[in-house]
């Protein structure tokens, strides 16, 4: 089992530690001449200040089981990226299509029929915005 | 007579029929988004923000803010119908279900209608009377008082949404952090791009609001596997003349709690709806009824709720600092619109600023005269079932992402943000205060690094002039509050666990 909290705590650390040395890549100077990299090192030393105290307390509060599961949600990021590729590739109305198709596989149910439906009710949508509101979409 | 005649002229603006028009698009829009499970305003307004890119200003920012209060409403629908809340609805629940129960959904959704209604007049007076009057104050502002009232919002913001002050503030420097990504303003240096020229102009908000706020959710409700059943109850609408007596002081004691809390950084709904209903608690006449269904737990925060988020505009439009993470987003709203929101704004845009105003109480009466006696029919998105919601939800996230730049690039940022967005859900941090970080971060780095060329270098800066004094004394002492509070915590024993919303948003 993974402690929620600590993951927190390590979460936080990691993402300062990673901000925080990216900062120093940059110039720093002093407070009276602030460079680019002097705000950043600052919040991330902070950040990584809570990250550190997380991680302390979380040795003092009962653990907490960290409920993950990736295939929902990496279902929902597939058909977004699919989108994207399937619209630049050959259009939008088809991007559509493979984005209903690719996100219904994350719900209870699937159906054919109910996801030709729906991908065609969204293409009729994104075909009223283009004219309508004057969207530039890419339909066809 | 300054005031009534400034509203006379923003009445002349919000009344045009094309005003008219998207003031009522957005309240039912608004109210229909709102009624969705895990939809609250954050997510529809960051869902709904790109439509308005083609919309005029004045037009796009009454559409939006209709959004907003519209969302309010629903949100108390679907707390009152069917328990299920958002941030800005989780009292709404408590006496709301109870009176459902009792079979009187109609007399409850209507005690919401009209408390909204008063709450939302009552907080207009006062938007209009101070806001220009606290304009003039933020002209004493110097860069270090900015700095140190953006630190008192985060900190409001962080311990009044998350509950937890650590959490939450890590959320906030997140969000900083994030928002230094892109070209530093006083160099011209690129921070952090990878050298990815579509990161030079750094991160998109849009993508950040729906990776974090639409598709999190989501995956949230599609883990959860829960099936809504809809609510088929009857609805009566009319009260009787006793119980609408009843309403009438419970609404202004709520719209007295909400407009004073809504100016507070921090403030807002949230913390307004408790407020409310605890003060009702205290001193109504029908307290022991509270808490098992009775009209003032209802009508009282539902009057602080409309009232705070109105006057929750105040600092925004008057010092140009957001208070909460809605207002951060209603800002970059202004922005995208080429609008500064802050002293100059009332001066610079009379008819904007207004108009709004006006528009605020043209959109509570389309909230009564529309919303309440339709709310039958706008319960029937209910029926709708998931699987063909969710798909749609995320075409918007995505049509929306698209349409900022015309770049399906950007897609792959909302993406990537959907899966930190994730992440936080699971790892228990809330991103309303990276939001708020996010939007605020730039303008606390150009604001500190201002005040320290001023001061040399010298800290004292932060404590010597009397603004930022008194906002770092308050910090100082909050923090204090809070460490003694959990050592106090730690000796005792350990607290109740406490109710969790089902959308944070």
């Amino acid at each position: 089992m993974i402690d929620r909290n600590l993951a927190r705590g390590l979460a936080l650390a990691a993402t300062a530690l990673a901000f925080g040395l990216g900062s120093l890549r940059y110039p720093v100077g002093d407070f009276a001449h602030a460079g680019p990299g002097l705000f950043p090192l600052m919040v991330s030393v902070m950040l990584l200040g809570i990250g550190v105290a997380t991680i302390v307390r979380s040795r003092f509060v009962p653990a907490e089981p960290l409920a993950f599961s990736a295939k929902n949600i990496g279902l929902l990021l597939l058909a977004l990226c699919g989108f994207a590729l399937v619209s630049k590739l050959i259009d939008m109305a088809a991007g559509i299509v493979v984005m209903v198709f690719v996100a219904s596989l994350a719900g209870t149910s699937f159906s054919w029929q109910r996801n030709l439906k729906i991908a065609a009710g969204l293409i009729g949508v994104a075909l009223a915005f283009q004219k309508l509101l004057g969207l530039n979409l890419p339909l066809f | 007579m300054d005031v009534l005649h400034n509203l006379a002229f923003g009445f002349e603006h919000a009344l045009t029929w094309q005003n008219l028009m998207f003031c009522a698009i957005g309240c039912v829009v608004g109210t229909l988004v709102g009624l969705l499970p895990g939809l609250g305003p954050l997510a529809t307004i960051s869902l709904l923000l790109p439509l308005t890119y083609s919309i005029p200003t004045g037009g796009a920012l009454i559409m939006l803010s209709g959004i907003y209060y519209g969302a309010q409403y629903g949100d108390s629908v679907s707390a009152i119908t069917m328990k299920i809340p958002h941030a800005s609805s989780i009292v709404a629940c408590i006496d709301g279900y109870q009176m459902t129960l009792k079979g009187k959904t109609g007399l409850a959704l209507f005690t919401a209608g009209v408390s909204s209604f008063i709450g939302g007049t009552v907080a207009i007076v006062v938007l209009a009377w101070l806001a220009p009057s606290l304009g003039e104050v933020a002209f004493l502002f110097g860069p270090a008082d900015y700095c140190a009232l953006m630190l008192v919002g985060f900190v409001c913001v962080s311990f009044v949404t998350t509950g937890s002050l650590l959490n939450g503030l890590a959320m906030c420097l997140i969000g900083v952090l994030l928002g230094q990504i892109g070209t530093d303003v006083n160099s011209g240096m690129p921070r952090f791009t990878f050298d990815l020229p579509f990161l030079a102009e750094g991160i998109g908000l849009v993508s950040v609001a729906l990776g974090c706020f639409g598709i999190a959710e989501i995956t949230k409700n599609l883990d959860a596997r829960e099936e809504r059943t809809p609510f088929n109850g009857k609805i009566h609408l009319m009260p009787t003349w006793a119980e609408f007596k009843r309403i009438i002081p419970s609404a202004l004691r709520g719209s007295a709690v909400g407009s004073f809390l809504g100016i507070l950084p921090g403030g807002g709904p949230v913390i307004a709806q408790f407020a409310a209903y605890a003060l009702d608690k205290k001193v109504s006449k029908y307290r022991d009824e509270i808490g098992t269904g009775a009209i003032e737990g209802v009508a009282g925060q539902a009057a602080a709720d409309e009232a705070a988020a109105r006057t929750s505009f105040i600092p925004l439009m008057s010092i140009g600092i957001p208070e909460n993470a809605v207002m951060a987003l209603m800002m970059a709203a202004f922005i995208i619109k080429g609008i500064q929101p802050g002293p100059n704004m009332i001066a610079g845009h009379p008819d904007l600023f207004w108009g709004l105003v006006a528009s605020m109480w043209v959109g509570n009466c389309f909230l009564l005269l529309l919303n309440v006696p339709l709310v039958r029919y706008w319960l029937s998105v209910f029926k709708i079932p998931y699987a063909v919601l969710f798909p749609a939800i995320l075409f918007f996230c995505c049509i929306g992402t698209y349409s900022v730049n015309n770049n399906l690039d950007d897609i792959f940022i909302t993406s990537a943000f959907g899966l930190a967005g994730y992440l936080f859900l699971r790892l228990d941090l809330d991103p309303a205060p990276l939001m708020l970080g996010f939007i605020l971060g730039p303008m606390l780095e150009e604001n500190f690094r201002r005040a320290m060329l001023l001061s040399r270098g010298h800290f004292s800066t932060f404590v010597t002039r009397p603004i930022s004094g008194t906002l770092v004394g308050l910090i100082g002492l909050f923090i204090v509050w809070q460490l003694v509070a959990f050592v106090m915590r730690s000796r005792g024993p350990a607290p109740a666990v406490p109710v969790q919303p089902a959308g944070s948003a």
